[in-house]
């Protein structure tokens, strides 16, 4: 028997946050921005006032969701080895960040696509950190390759 | 509880022979699954329940969810981190 397993802890604790899932995966946020361009598509399609005050409400709600989604990636996935080799990831979460209440204030749908390409940029970054394997189950993760 | 705690982390629980003081780390009983165990800070003591607070509040979950946690779940202090050994020392 090795001296490391002699002194290895028999218990474990947990010192951090709530009962980790650890699932992150920025399909989340971009399926909220789709919502959000789908939405604007259906607006600037309709006359019919009720419906698209319904648009509005909606679309904000989407677009706050999107940013929720994008802040628990950059808070809670990307780690600081993430940031020193992929030092990008900071600003392209922040300006996506922005981007959503961009896109909840505003019926344009460049504001919209220019948000999804926002995010696909995260995506890019997140695959490359490992994120497909490191937080989805294999299936996913698999679909996600 | 970075930056004090890390992932990983191998530490020393010694038992509690008096109550637990604001400022020490202790390992308690999680009030939600009392047979997870949290390494959390003392943030109060008062009453027969202590405060159980992280040193990232933006990132831990602690008493601000669970609630006090009472002391009779408090079952040891850490004192020492043992590995990584560059990192050991009194805690």
């Amino acid at each position: 028997m090795f001296l490391t397993d002699l002194l290895k802890p028999k218990t474990i604790a947990y010192a951090h946050c709530d009962l980790p899932c650890g699932v992150y995966d920025p399909e989340q946020a971009r399926i909220e921005a789709e919502s959000c361009y789908k939405i604007i598509e259906k607006y600037n399609a309709s006359s019919d006032e009720q419906f698209k005050t319904r648009a509005i409400v909606i679309k904000e709600e989407r677009a706050e969701l999107a940013k929720h989604h994008i802040d628990v990636l950059w808070s809670d996935y990307f780690k600081p080895e993430h940031v020193q080799k992929y030092p990008e990831i900071t600003e392209l979460c922040w300006k996506a960040a922005k981007q959503c209440s961009k896109v909840k204030g505003s019926l344009d749908i460049g504001e919209a696509k220019m948000l999804l390409d926002m995010i696909d940029k995260i995506d890019d970054v997140w695959t490359k950190a490992g994120g497909p394997t490191a937080t989805r189950m294999p299936k996913a993760a698999a679909a996600r390759a | 509880m970075e930056p004090a705690l890390r992932d990983g982390d191998w530490v020393v629980v010694a038992p509690l022979a008096r109550p637990p003081r604001v400022g020490e780390i202790v390992l308690a009983r999680d009030p939600r699954v009392p047979e997870r165990l949290v390494l959390k800070r003392v943030a109060r003591v008062k009453g027969g329940v202590c405060m159980l607070l992280g040193d990232r509040p933006e990132e831990s979950t602690d008493s601000r969810t669970f609630g006090p946690v009472a002391l009779s779940a408090v079952l040891g202090r850490a004192v020492f981190r043992y590995a990584p050994l560059l990192r050991a020392g009194l805690l």
